[in-house]
Formats: C-alpha cells, structure tokens, sequence
C-alpha cells in the first residue's frame, strides 16, 4: 500500500526539549491506527507536528500525497470561543470551507450535506442552537460533523472520547470506521487500552521514542506496557545535547 | 409632533448633516463594535484615541495646523499600532489586549514627546477632534466612504472573520487567511475610528461603535441579527441624541452617547439573551 | 611729572569707562508669559534686557501646561511679568516650583477688569480659570499704555542705570501706540454702525468692543474648551439671520470647522483670521502687538465695508 505519511528520524519538542525523539516509519494509506502511550509521551505533539503546527526539531514528516488542505484535525482541547454566537449548523458548516473557500456559496446540494452530517452524529434539531449552549458531548459531535464535511484523506483525532457517554462513543466509533470503509488514513490517540483493542487493529505505543508499532494485539503486551511506563514524564533541566543519530 | 421631531431638521442644514453624519456612523461602526466586543477589544477605541497622536503630531510638525496632513498622520499612527500590536499576537505569547497597550502607551509618549519639540503647546488631539455639529463636504464624504468600505470589507471577509474569532486554530489548518483577515479588521477599525474622529470626536466615534454592541448582545444570539440590531440602535441614538441637543441645550456627542446609554441600559434590564431579566423575572419553566 | 598725570588720568578713564563696558556685556533677563507681553518688554527695554517667553507665538494661554524647562526659564530671571486676571492661573505653583527670586509683575496693574460676558446658562466656556473676569486687557490701547507704564517702571527699577533708555523707548512706543490707535479708531468709523458686529469664537475681544464701539458676539460653547450644542448652534444661527451680523471670525487656535459651517449656513462671511491671545510666528502678519492690533482692524474693515 502506498504510504500516506513518512517519520524520518523525527524529533518534535518545545524549547528544544524533545517530546516526540528520533521517531521512524511508515503510516500507510487508509491505515487505522491508534496512537497509545502514557502522559507527556508525545501523542499530542505528534499529531501537531503532522498538521504542521510545530516545526520539527530535526528529522522529517513526509506527507506523500496528502496535501495540507486534506487534513482534519480534531485537537484535544477546541479552543473554540463557546460564547461567540453561531450556531451549531454554522459551526459544521464551517467544514466545507475547502470546497466553498471564501466567497462561494453553499449550494442546495451541500446544504444538504450539512443536514446529512449534522444528523450522522446524533444532533438533528440542534441546528439552530447557539454553540454555547450544547454540552461537551454535544460539542463534540458537532465538531465530528464538521470533520465529515471536511472530506479529508488523513483524518487526526486526538483524544475525541475523553468525557462521552458510552452511547456518544459508539455513534462515533461507527463514524471512525465509515471513514476507514472510504480509505481515508486515520491516525487516533487514546487512553483506552480495551478501546485500542477491540476496534482498531494497528498500534503505536510511544514513550517520546516508538516502543512498539503493528498489529495491536502485538504491541499492547504487558513488557511493552511496562516498558513504556517507565518512560521519564518530566524534561530533563540538565540534559545534554543529544548526540544519537538515527535510531 | 412635527415641530418637535422633524422641524429641527428642516430648519437647519446643520442638523441634517449631523443626521447623515451619524447615519453614516452608525453603519460602518457599528458592525465593527460588534466584532470589537465579540473579540474581547472593546476598549480599543480609547486606546487607539490616545496612540494616533504621534502621527498628528508629524502631520502637525509639516504642515501646522493642517486638518487634512494631521487626520493622515493619524491614521498612519493608527495604522502602525493596530497591525504592530496584531502581528505581535499572532507571533508570540503575548495575548492582543498586552500587545495593544504596550504599542499605544509608547505611541501616546512619543506623541507627545513630538508635540513638546515644536515649542507650541496646542493640545493637538483638541483640534484634531471634530463635532458632529460641524461636518463640512469633505468630512461627509470621508465618514461615507469609510461606511462603505467597512460594509463592503465585512460582506467579503465575513466567513474568515466569523471562522478567525471562533475558532481561530481550525482556521490555520485549513487555510493561510486567518493573518491577513486578522489585520484586515484591524485596519478597518483603525479607519473607521480616525475617520470618525476626526469628523466626529472620540467620544462619539467610540460610543457610537460599542455602546449599541453590547446593547444588541441581549437582544440576539444570532450574529447577524446582533449586527442589524446594533445598527438599529446606533440609528435611533444619533437621531434622538440630536433632537436632545437641539431641545435641551445638552452638548451634542455626549448627548448621542448617552441616549446609547440609556438603550443600553434599558437592554440589559429587559433584553431577552444573557441579561438581568433571567435573576429579576425567573419565570416558571417549560416541560422539556 | 606730565607722564604720570598723563597715565594717571588715562586710567581713571579706563576706571570709570569699565563699569559701562561692564554692563553692556550683561542684558537683564526677564521672563514674560506669554507673545504679547514679550512683545511689550522687548519694545521698552530694548537691548538692556534679554526676554524669554513662556507661550510663544500661536500658543494657547488657556491650556497651557508648564514644564520643569519653564521652572529653569524662571530661576535664571531677574523679573517675571505676567498678565494677571488670573490668566495663567498656573503660574503661582510654577513660580514656587522654580524658587525664583526675580519680582513677579502683574502687567496689569492699575486696569479697571470687566467682566466677562454673562454666560446664558453660566456653564462651560469658563474652563478658562478666570471665571468672571476678563483677562484680555491688551486688547484696549488705552491699556496698553498701562502695561507699557508698569513694565518700565518694573525695569527702572530692577536696572536704574538704564533709566534713561527705558524712558526713551517708553515715549517712542507710546508715539507708535498713539499712531496704530489712530488707525483703529478711523477704521472703525468706516464701518456703518449697523455692521459694527462680528461672531468670534473666543470671547476675548471685550476690552476692544468696549474702548472702540464694537460688538463681539462670542456664542456660547462654540469654542475650544467647550462642545457645542445643537441648541447652540441653532441660536447663534438665527441670531445671525435676524440681526443680519455680516461676518464670522475665526480665531487663531481653535477648529475652524463649526465656524465654518455656521458660516455656510447663514451667509455671514468668513474675515480673516483675527488674533486674539498670541501673536503670530516671525514673518507672519501679526508678529508684533502693533501689528497685532493693525491687522486685526484691517480684516475687520475689510470685511464690514464691503
């Protein structure tokens, strides 16, 4: 399968403190991938450095044939300003911005696009109701909705199921795999180990350097757990200038 | 009735052009005010008062005492200030209000630092400020092409600046127009307020764009109804504002701002979204 | 013997020609708040004296803000004339501040003040810190005369030695004064009494009205520390349609742009500039206080008579 992202030897970080460090492989195109490590492993930062947000501090991020446009992110923590008032139908439609850009006008088509999505998570008659007023859970589906109309290849999740009802859950689980049913490559991170397990069948378990990486019942073992547990959470105030190469 | 509302305006040229002048006001700024407030800028204006002076005050070490030379500078100012302290967001940790004060507090010292080298001590910002009272050809014509220009501007940039406030990291990623529509409204604000100075004074310029803003957030939780609404209340401030002055004797840019006041107030007591009325008058509650 | 008497005499000369040589190397220094005033101490003391100004030309009296360089003007001076009438209002505070021990001399001693116009509604218009009394005296020759007396006899004072050249200079600028009221007074019988009225932004023209014959009508709140209302400026409008006033004037430091337009709206002709509180930069055409009063007569005629 061709690959739809390329780690050359990347390492990502703040203050030149390395979160992601020496980081190499492939995510091939239409994988599913669930990104699991501990606290501070550098999940987040990884899936920054995909977007483009953080610049490496060494190595390379490849995307092979995935333009930025084509990527959607769902960020852990939206800073979305709840008190501005827009609607939730608004806010989703937000998510053809690709295709309408600036001026372009919303066809009868996409507006139906719209309605689709907005009732694909679970949130019909919400449309007119101001951001603001909807419940975490809600805001989520309400950002799903806008990432399925973002009709993007390489879709990044970052922690989506932190605070959802199991029901939330499985209505967007069955999103996740509608979306891997079009081939589009989707890069998740979780904490749910039994999550990891049961629905999505690629792993990288990263501790700042990849502990494991393949199937997930390969990689979620109990001596990789425990491998990657002990990784040191905090920076290192008097580290050294690394001097490895590539791992 | 008629003496009363509409014989004023008849009688005098003075007072229609103060209408159109308001007029003209009220549709260009008061959108702007209700970004402004939804930004979390809203004492911007005062700010942006204070920072265009060095720029009058080059103008004014030109050209004397030359409205035209000292509204330009100004506006250069203005311009300067508004982008710098926008850029300096953008790029750093710095949030925008920090940005904007240390950009203007330096601009006001050098304003006066300027002002204090030619010897004279006109107090420029004074004579640089208009009256609502006195708007000549000229002065009409700039508050109308500043009008259209921030509607037009808003029409175009509508979807990034709604996309740029609300969720300003969606807009990185999927586009490059977050920056450039960012300094676009600043520089639109900018204009609109040495325009508006310059032909209104600051106290009606600024009053006029946040005063009818935050009297519309509880009217409207719709951000296009919010705007009309703000527009509706700047529109009825100039006229009656005006009619007080002419009946009443009161000075006219205080009087205007303070009937804004008074809507505002009225707003908050009784408007319908996220006012008093919720703590004053609970009301039973529905069945789901 | 002749030699020693020779030499002897040459150095009494010397002797006595020293203290003279002496003292045309060191000018007095006096400070003078404000153009017009500085105007009035060049003139009597000449070369004898050497004048700072606190307000220079242009400058605005009313709103003037003093700062320390001001407080260094006046430590190094020997007089400090001011106008009185409580014009500089801040002048007490400077002059503590500087801990001069120069004279301070009111220019204006001896003047009989009036009053200042009734204000309608007495509000605004008194930002000026003298409320009730106006404090343009200058703008009356005949008064000038005063200031002109109180500054020589301040410099006599001060300088005894140069007496007799503030003495001359005194008689000399009164002949000038006498020759420029003349001037006005013949300009002012140009004009018909009916036109004998202008509109003004300042009101600092009550002096002048009340020595020559003139009527300054000084709106109410249409002037710089004030903001005008509606009100107002419906008055004054109407009061110009009905009392038929021909000409509005505008002052030199204020916004000329609500003169303007009470100027379209009615008619009324705009005259020149006319000066009022400051004199004019070098070069300019009322760089003087003779000049002042010469071309302020000029714009008015020239408006008025035709």
């Amino acid at each position: 399968m061709a690959a739809a992202l390329q780690f050359r030897n990347l390492t990502l970080g703040y203050d030149r403190h390395p979160a992601v460090h020496h980081l190499t492989g492939t995510v091939a195109a239409g994988a599913l991938l669930a990104v699991i490590g501990p606290n501070g492993a550098g999940k987040s930062t990884l899936l920054k450095g995909i977007v483009g947000v953080l610049r490496p501090l060494d190595g390379a991020i490849e995307h092979a044939q995935v333009k930025k446009e084509d990527i959607a992110y769902l960020p852990q923590i939206a800073e979305i300003d709840r008190s501005f008032p827009i609607t939730v139908y608004d806010l989703v439609a937000m998510g053809l911005w690709r295709r309408a850009g600036l001026f372009g006008g919303i066809s009868r088509r996409q507006r139906d696009e719209i309605e689709k999505a907005i009732s694909a998570v679970g949130l019909e008659g919400f449309e007119g109701r101001t951001i603001g007023t909807l419940s975490g859970g809600q805001m989520q589906r309400a950002l799903f909705a806008r990432l399925l109309l973002q009709d993007a290849h390489l879709i990044l999740l970052d922690e989506p199921f932190t605070s959802l009802d199991a029901k939330t859950i499985s209505d967007l689980l069955d999103l996740i795999h509608r979306w891997h049913g079009e081939r589009r490559t989707i890069l998740i991170v979780l904490h749910d180990l039994d999550l990891a397990r049961a629905q999505f069948p690629e792993t990288l378990l990263l501790a700042r350097q990849a502990v494991a990486w393949g199937r997930t019942q390969d990689v979620l073992t109990a001596e990789n757990l425990l491998k990657a547990r002990q990784m040191c959470e905090a920076f290192d105030r008097h580290a050294e200038i690394c001097e490895t190469d590539a791992a | 009735m008629y003496d009363f509302l509409i014989s004023p305006f008849v009688e005098f040229e003075f007072m229609r052009r103060a209408l159109v002048g308001a007029f003209a006001l009220a549709l260009g700024g008061a959108p702007v005010g209700v970004f402004l407030m939804l930004r979390r800028m809203s004492l911007t204006g005062d700010a942006m008062a204070h920072a265009i002076l060095p720029g009058a005050a080059v103008g004014f070490l030109v050209s004397g005492l030359d409205l035209f030379a000292m509204t330009v500078g100004g506006i250069v100012a203005g311009f300067t200030v508004a982008l710098g302290a926008g850029l300096v967001a953008r790029l750093t940790e710095l949030k925008e209000d920090a940005s904007l004060a240390a950009f203007y507090l330096i601009s006001l010292a050098l304003g006066v630092l300027i002002v204090s080298l030619k010897g004279s001590n006109i107090d420029l910002l004074h004579v640089l400020f208009g009256s609502v009272l006195a708007l000549d050809d000229a002065t009409l014509v700039l508050i109308a092409a500043i009008a259209t220009i921030s509607l037009l501007t808003l029409a175009i940039l509508w979807r990034p600046l709604v996309l740029e406030c609300v969720d300003p990291n969606f807009l990185r990623s999927v586009s490059g127009a977050g920056a450039p529509t960012h300094l676009a409204f600043l520089a639109l604000m900018v204009l609109n307020l040495v325009g508006a100075f310059h032909g209104l004074g600051t106290l009606l310029a600024v009053g006029l764009m946040m005063l009818p803003a935050a009297a519309a957030r509880f009217w409207a939780r719709d951000l296009t109804a919010m705007i009309v609404i703000a527009v509706a209340v700047a529109v009825v401030s100039g006229v009656v504002g005006l009619l007080v002055s002419y009946h009443l004797g009161a000075a006219a840019g205080p009087a205007i701002i303070l009937v804004a006041g008074v809507l505002y107030a009225v707003s908050l007591v009784l408007g319908p979204v996220g006012g008093l009325r919720r703590h004053l008058v609970p009301g039973r509650h529905l069945e789901a | 013997m002749s030699i020693r008497r020779t030499i002897f005499v040459l150095c009494a000369a010397i002797a006595s020609a020293l203290p003279s040589v002496a003292q045309a190397q060191e000018k007095l220094p006096v400070v003078a708040t404000f153009s017009i005033l500085s105007d009035f101490v060049k003139n009597i003391g000449g070369d004898r004296v050497s004048v700072t100004t606190l307000v220079g030309p242009n400058g605005d009296i009313h709103v003037y803000q003093p700062s320390p360089a001001d407080a260094k003007k006046l430590a190094n001076a020997r007089i400090v004339f001011v106008n009185g009438f409580k014009l500089e209002g801040w002048m007490d505070r400077l002059v503590k501040a500087s801990g001069t021990k120069a004279s301070v001399i009111v220019a204006t001693k001896g003047i009989k003040p009036r009053e200042m116009a009734d204000d309608d509604d007495a509000k605004g218009g008194q930002a000026h810190e003298h409320a009730g009394v106006d404090p343009h005296a200058w703008q009356s020759i005949a008064n000038a005369r005063v200031y002109v007396a109180n500054i020589r006899d301040a410099l006599v004072a001060a300088d005894p030695g140069g007496k007799e050249t503030y003495e001359k200079n005194t008689a000399d600028y009164l002949a000038k004064l006498a020759a420029v009221e003349t001037e006005v007074k013949d300009g002012i019988a140009k004009i018909p009494a009916a036109r004998r009225r202008i509109i003004t932004t300042h009101d600092a023209f009550g002096y002048f009205g009340a020595a020559y014959g003139f009527e300054f009508i000084a709106p109410q709140g249409v002037s710089t520390e004030t903001e005008a209302s509606a009100q107002d400026v419906a008055k004054i409008i109407r009061q110009i349609r009905a009392q038929k006033i021909p000409a509005v004037f505008l002052e030199n430091v204020s916004d000329p742009r609500l003169v303007q337009r009470i100027a379209d709206e009615t008619g009324a002709k705009i005259g020149g500039t006319i000066y009022s509180d400051a004199l004019s930069a070098e070069g300019g055409p009322a760089s003087t206080y003779i000049d002042m009063m010469r071309h302020n007569i000029r714009q008015l005629a020239a408006a008025l008579t035709s």
